[in-house]
C-alpha cells in the first residue's frame, strides 16, 4: 500500500536476517557473509568460512515428536512462551463483512459540511475501487447519519448507535489505522486471520494452539462460535477455512460449536451405551490407529487419535460448559434477554465468557452481516443493536470477575468502509463499499494500554495520516500480549519458516502496550 | 654452594618494563576521550589474546607442582613462564590501546587495568627470582610472587568479565540466598524516590544508557545512573539544560538518524521508544527537576502500576517431577515463559471439581517457585491458606468459585508480592474481607457475587 504523503511514520525497512527463510539458510547466508568480509581483508581462509558453513548445517534441529503426547512434545521444544504473557487466553469478536467506521468510532465532523460534494482526487489518489463502484461516474460524500458525544474521563468520541460500548469506553484500547492489502471480503478475511489471501496458511487460534497449548485438557484449545445470520443483513460466507489450521497439524484446527440445537453433534452417548463401552471401543480403535501410524508414519493419525480421545472428554465437560441454569440472575441483568436464545451474538458472548473460566486459549466469536452496500441507515442500528450490548456485557462481566486481567479480547473487522456513498446519495440513506486503507478495531485486557486512541486518519477517514497499523502488525501486538516473538514462532514448511505475520517484516505495535 | 646471582641486566629491564607501564596510565590518562581508530582497531585483539597468557599463569603452578615427581616438567615451568611473561606484556599492550581508544573510563575498567599491571609486573619479578629458587635458595619468595600472581589473575580477569559481560553476570542466576551474599545494594539515584525522575525518567537511562554510561564503564566520561552524575554531564560539557531540550545533547543524541555514528545508545543497543522520548523532552521542558513529581502529560508511575515480578529461585532439581505432572491429566505445574526464573503456574482446571486440600498441601515443596496459583473452581476451604502462606512468591491467587469464607485470609498478609486475589463467586464474609485493609501489596481484589460484594464497583484497585 502506498503510504499517505502526510504520513511522517513509515514502517521500517526490509531486513534480511528478519525473513522467514529457513534458519539454516540463514546461517548459510551469515557464513556466506562472513566469507566475502574475510576474503576481502585477508584473502586466506576460505577453508574456516567452509567449515563454519558445514557446522551450520550440522546443527540444524532434529523434528523429534513424543508418541504418547505429540502436542506436548513439540510445544516443550518450542519454548513458549517467549517471555512472560500479559494475557494468558483471547477472545476475538470477529465483525465479519467490514464496519463502517466512520458511523461508529471515527468520528469525521467535518464531513456534515461536505453533503453530497465529491471526495477530493487527491484524497482519493489513484486507488483501485471494487467492482461494485468502479462504474460509478461520482463519489458523492456520505456523512454519517448519526451523531457522535464524547464519553469517559478520556473524552472519546462514540457515535449514538453504541450506547453501551460508550460505557466502557475508557478501558478500550481503539486503533483506527488497521490497513490491509486487499478490497474484497474472501482476500481479506484470510489475509487478517492467517496473515496470508490465499487459504492454506494456519490461522491466529491455531498458532497460538500450536505454540501456547492447552489449558484444559478436557475442551478444545481454539474454539469458533458462529452467529445466526440475520436475513435482512448481507452476510458474506464465513467458513472452516477461516479456523484451519493450515500446514499446522489439524488437532490445532478450530473447534467450531454449533449455533443451534445441540452444539456438538451426536455428543450424548446412544442409549445402551454407557461410558465404559465407549472406553473400551475407543481404546481399540486407538490401538488399531497406532499400528496404521507405524505402518504408514503419517502424523495426522495422531491428530486422529488425539482427537478421539478429545470428543470423549468433550461428552462431559461440553454440556457443563454450555449449561446456563448455574448462571446468577445478573448474568442475565447484564447481558439481557438475546443470552438466552442460542445462536445469538449476546449468547455466543456469554458463552465465550464461560470458556474463559474454563481455561480455552482461543475463542473465535463470528457476527456476519457488516457488508453495508447499501441501506445503511436502515441496517446499520439492528448490526449494533446485535452486537453493542453483548460487547459491553463481555468486557463488564469478565473484568468484574476478575478475568479481564489476563484475558484479550480482539473487535475487528476484515476492513472498513467508504466515505463516498455506493449507489445514490439520497437526504436520509446511503451505502458504503469496501475500503481497505484505514478501519477501526478495538482492543481491551491483558498487556494493553487502557483508554487511547491510536493513530490518525485524515478527514474522511479515508487515508492514514499518523501511525498506520497493517494487520500483520496488529496480529504480530496480538501475539505479544499473549507472550510470543511473531518472528520466533515458526514452523518449517515449503522451504520457508512460515509465520503468522508471513514474509514481509513486521512490528509490535508498542504504543498499544501497556 | 654456588649462589645464583639475579642477573644485573635482567634486573634493570624487569626494572625499566615495571616503570613504564606503572607510568602510563599518567601519561596516556583514560579521560573519557577517544583516540585513533587504528587503536581500537588492535585493541579489539585484546579479548582474543589474553586467553594465552591465562592459560600459561595457570600452568605454571601445576608444573612446579607436577615437577616434584618429574623433574622434567619443573624444567619446562621455567620457559612456560617466561612465555606467559611474553604474551602477557602484549595482551596488556592492547588492553590499555582498547581502552584508550575507545574512551573508556569508570571503576571496573581502572580495576581491570591496574590489576593488569600488577599482575605484568608479578610475573616479571617471578620471572627473575625463580633460578635462585630452583637451586635451594630464598625458599619462600618466588612460591609467595606465584601466589599472589594467580589471586592478581583472578581478580583482574573477574573484572574484565564484568567489563564485556556486565557486573551481575556471575550473580544474575545466583540461588537467591546466595546473591543475597554477593550482590550490593544499588547506588542511590541522587532524586526524590517519589518523583518524576525516579519513577520515569531514571528507569529509561538504567535500562537503555547506564550499561555504558555508568559506575563500571562511563564512556566520554559521561555517567547517567544518578541524577547529579546525570546533570554534571560529561567530558564535552553538559548533556541536559533544564528547560531547553533543544540545547541538551542527550536528545540531541537519541533523536539522531540510527545511521548517524553519534546517534545513542551506540553499538547495535535498543534505542529508546518514541514515548520515552517524548517524556525526557517534556522532562527537561518543564526543569529537568529532581523533585517535581508530576509533568505536564504525563503520569507519575508508570501505567501498568503493578511491582516487577522477582525472579523465583532455582527449580532445576524439581523439573523431572514437573514433566512428568505435565505429561498425566491432573493438577499440573505450567513454566509462565522460557525463562525459568518466571516462576511456575499451578493450574487445576483439569480436575477443578476434585482437587482439594489435602492435594494443594503436595505442592508445598514447589511453593517458593509458584507466581500464579489457578484454584478457581476447585473444592479447596479455608484450609487452603495454611498451605497458601508458604508460596512466597505467589502474585496471582485464583480462588474464585471455591467453598471458601475468607477465615484465615490474614495469612495471606506476609506474602508481600501478591498483587493479584480473586475471591469472586465464594462464601466471603464482611468480616473476612475487612482483613484485605491490611494488605497494601494487593493492586487487584475481586470480590463480585460474595456477601462482601461493595455496592458500586466489585473490582477495588487501589493507586
Amino acid at each position: 500500500m502506498k503510504q499517505h504523503p502526510l504520513c511522517t511514520d513509515c514502517e521500517p525497512e526490509l531486513d534480511i536476517t528478519s525473513l522467514p527463510i529457513p534458519a539454516g539458510l540463514k546461517r548459510g547466508w551469515s557464513a556466506i557473509e562472513t566469507r566475502r568480509r574475510f576474503l576481502g581483508r585477508s584473502g586466506k581462509v576460505l577453508g574456516w568460512a567452509a567449515l563454519a558453513s558445514l557446522l551450520g548445517e550440522s546443527a540444524l534441529r532434529s523434528h523429534g515428536a513424543d508418541v504418547k503426547n505429540p502436542a506436548l512434545a513439540t510445544r516443550n521444544n518450542l519454548g513458549l512462551p517467549h517471555f512472560a504473557p500479559k494475557a494468558k487466553r483471547a477472545i476475538y469478536l470477529f465483525m465479519s463483512g467490514g464496519p463502517p467506521q466512520m458511523d461508529l468510532l471515527d468520528y469525521k465532523p467535518g464531513l456534515a459540511a461536505q453533503f453530497n460534494k465529491d471526495i477530493p482526487d487527491s484524497v482519493r489518489g489513484s486507488q483501485q475501487l471494487t467492482g461494485m463502484t468502479a462504474g460509478q461516474s461520482r463519489f458523492p460524500i456520505a456523512p454519517s447519519h448519526w451523531a457522535f458525544k464524547q464519553h469517559g474521563q478520556t473524552g472519546t468520541w462514540v457515535s449514538e448507535l453504541l450506547p453501551y460500548t460508550a460505557r466502557m469506553i475508557d478501558d478500550l484500547t481503539i486503533v483506527k489505522t488497521v490497513n490491509t492489502d486487499a478490497i474484497n471480503h474472501e482476500p481479506a478475511i484470510m489475509l487478517i486471520n492467517t496473515g496470508n489471501m490465499n487459504p492454506g496458511k494456519p490461522c491466529l487460534g491455531s498458532w497460538l494452539a500450536y505454540g501456547l497449548g492447552s489449558m484444559n485438557d478436557n475442551l478444545p484449545t481454539f474454539i469458533v462460535l458462529q452467529t445466526k445470520t440475520n436475513p435482512k443483513e448481507n452476510n458474506q460466507p464465513v467458513s472452516s477455512r477461516l479456523w484451519s489450521s493450515g500446514f499446522l497439524s489439524s488437532e490445532y484446527a478450530g473447534v467450531g460449536l454449533r449455533s443451534g440445537g445441540d452444539p456438538v453433534l451426536y455428543l450424548a452417548d446412544p442409549d445402551g451405551v454407557d461410558r465404559d463401552t465407549r472406553r473400551k471401543m475407543l481404546d481399540a480403535v486407538e490401538q488399531i490407529n497406532r499400528q496404521t501410524q507405524s505402518d504408514v508414519g503419517d502424523p495426522e493419525t495422531n491428530a486422529r487419535i488425539a482427537q478421539y480421545e478429545m470428543a470423549f472428554r468433550m461428552q462431559a465437560s461440553v454440556p457443563e460448559l454450555t449449561d446456563l441454569s448455574k448462571e446468577p440472575q445478573s448474568t442475565w441483568d447484564l447481558y439481557g434477554p438475546d443470552a438466552k436464545i442460542p445462536g445469538t451474538f449476546t449468547y455466543n458472548c456469554l458463552l465465550a465468557r464461560r470458556m474463559a473460566e474454563r481455561g480455552v486459549r482461543f475463542t473465535q466469536v463470528y457476527k456476519r452481516g457488516w457488508d453495508v452496500h447499501g441501506d445503511v441507515v436502515g441496517v446499520l442500528p439492528v448490526l449494533c443493536q446485535e452486537t453493542d450490548r453483548a460487547c459491553y456485557a463481555l468486557i463488564t462481566d469478565l473484568k468484574r470477575r476478575g478475568l479481564l486481567d489476563d484475558t484479550l479480547v480482539v473487535w475487528a473487522g476484515e476492513f472498513g468502509r467508504t466515505v463516498y456513498s455506493q449507489g445514490g446519495l439520497s437526504a436520509d440513506n446511503y451505502g458504503r463499499d469496501h475500503h481497505p486503507r484505514c478501519f477501526t478495531t478495538w482492543m481491551v485486557g491483558g498487556g494493553l494500554r487502557p483508554g487511547i486512541t491510536y493513530g490518525e486518519t485524515d478527514d474522511y477517514s479515508y487515508n492514514i495520516v499518523k501511525d498506520p497499523v497493517h494487520v500483520r502488525n496488529f496480529n504480530a501486538t496480538i501475539l505479544a500480549c499473549l507472550g510470543i516473538d511473531h518472528n520466533k514462532l515458526t514452523y518449517e514448511f515449503q522451504g520457508l519458516d512460515q509465520r503468522l505475520t508471513g514474509p514481509a517484516p513486521a512490528y509490535v505495535v508498542q504504543g498499544l502496550l501497556a | 654452594m654456588q649462589r645464583a646471582r639475579i642477573p644485573t641486566a635482567a634486573a634493570l629491564r624487569v626494572t625499566a618494563t615495571a616503570f613504564i607501564l606503572l607510568l602510563s596510565p599518567f601519561v596516556f590518562r583514560l579521560n573519557g576521550h577517544t583516540h585513533a581508530d587504528w587503536l581500537q582497531f588492535f585493541g579489539r585483539f585484546h579479548p582474543a589474546l589474553l586467553h594465552i597468557p591465562i592459560g600459561f599463569i595457570v600452568l605454571v603452578p601445576i608444573l612446579e607442582v607436577a615437577g616434584v615427581r618429574r623433574t622434567a616438567l619443573r624444567e619446562s615451568a621455567g620457559f612456560v613462564l617466561r612465555l606467559a611473561v611474553a604474551f602477557a606484556l602484549p595482551t596488556l599492550a592492547l588492553g590499555y590501546m582498547l581502552a584508550y581508544g575507545s574512551g573508556d573510563t569508570g571503576s571496573t575498567v581502572t580495576g581491570h587495568m591496574w590489576g593488569a599491571i600488577v599482575l605484568c609486573i608479578s610475573l616479571m619479578i617471578c620471572a627473575l627470582v625463580r633460578p635462585a629458587w630452583t637451586i635451594g635458595q630464598q625458599p619462600r619468595v618466588y612460591p609467595a610472587l606465584l601466589t599472589f600472581s594467580l589471586l592478581a589473575l583472578l581478580w583482574t580477569g573477574h573484572q574484565g568479565g564484568s567489563l564485556s559481560h556486565g557486573s551481575d553476570y556471575l550473580t544474575r542466576y545466583m540461588p537467591a540466598g546466595m546473591r543475597h551474599v554477593f550482590s550490593s545494594s544499588p547506588p542511590g539515584i541522587g532524586a526524590d524516590p517519589a518523583s518524576f525522575y525516579a519513577q520515569r525518567i531514571h528507569p529509561v537511562l538504567d535500562q537503555k544508557c547506564v550499561a555504558c554510561h555508568g559506575s563500571s564503564t562511563e564512556k566520554g566520561g559521561l555517567r547517567l545512573d544518578s541524577y547529579p552524575n546525570l546533570m554534571h554531564g560529561g567530558k564535552d560539557g553538559l548533556v541536559v539544560i533544564a528547560g531547553k531540550p533543544e540545547a541538551s545533547v542527550l536528545l540531541a543524541r537519541v533523536t539522531l538518524p540510527t545511521s548517524d555514528k553519534h546517534f545513542m545508545p551506540a553499538e547495535g543497543r535498543t534505542p529508546l521508544t518514541p514515548d520515552e522520548i517524548k517524556m525526557i523532552r517534556a522532562w527537561i521542558t518543564a526543569g529537568a527537576s529532581s523533585t517535581a513529581t508530576s509533568i505536564p502529560g504525563f503520569a507519575a508511575a508508570a501505567q501498568s502500576g503493578d511491582p516487577p515480578p522477582q525472579p523465583v529461585g532455582d527449580y532445576s532439581a524439581l523439573m523431572p517431577e514437573i514433566q512428568r505432572m505435565q505429561q498425566q491429566q491432573g493438577a499440573k505445574l505450567v513454566l509462565v515463559s522460557a525463562k525459568p526464573s518466571d516462576g511456575l503456574i499451578l493450574r487445576t482446571v483439569d480436575i477443578a471439581s476434585t482437587f482439594n486440600d489435602a492435594q494443594l498441601a503436595q505442592f508445598q515443596k514447589f511453593a517458593p517457585y509458584i507466581v500464579e496459583a489457578e484454584l478457581s473452581r476447585t473444592d479447596i476451604t479455608d484450609a487452603a491458606f495454611e498451605t497458601l502462606r508458604s508460596f512466597t512468591h505467589l502474585r496471582a491467587l485464583r480462588l474464585d468459585g471455591t467453598a471458601i469464607t475468607g477465615s484465615g485470609l490474614a495469612k495471606l498478609a506476609p506474602l508481600k508480592q501478591l498483587t493479584y486475589l480473586n475471591l469472586s463467586n465464594t462464601h466471603l464474609t464482611m468480616q473476612a474481607a475487612a482483613t484485605l485493609k491490611s494488605m497494601p501489596q494487593l493492586r487487584h481484589v475481586y470480590l463480585f457475587n460474595t456477601p462482601a460484594e461493595p455496592d458500586q464497583a466489585s473490582a477495588k484497585s487501589k493507586p
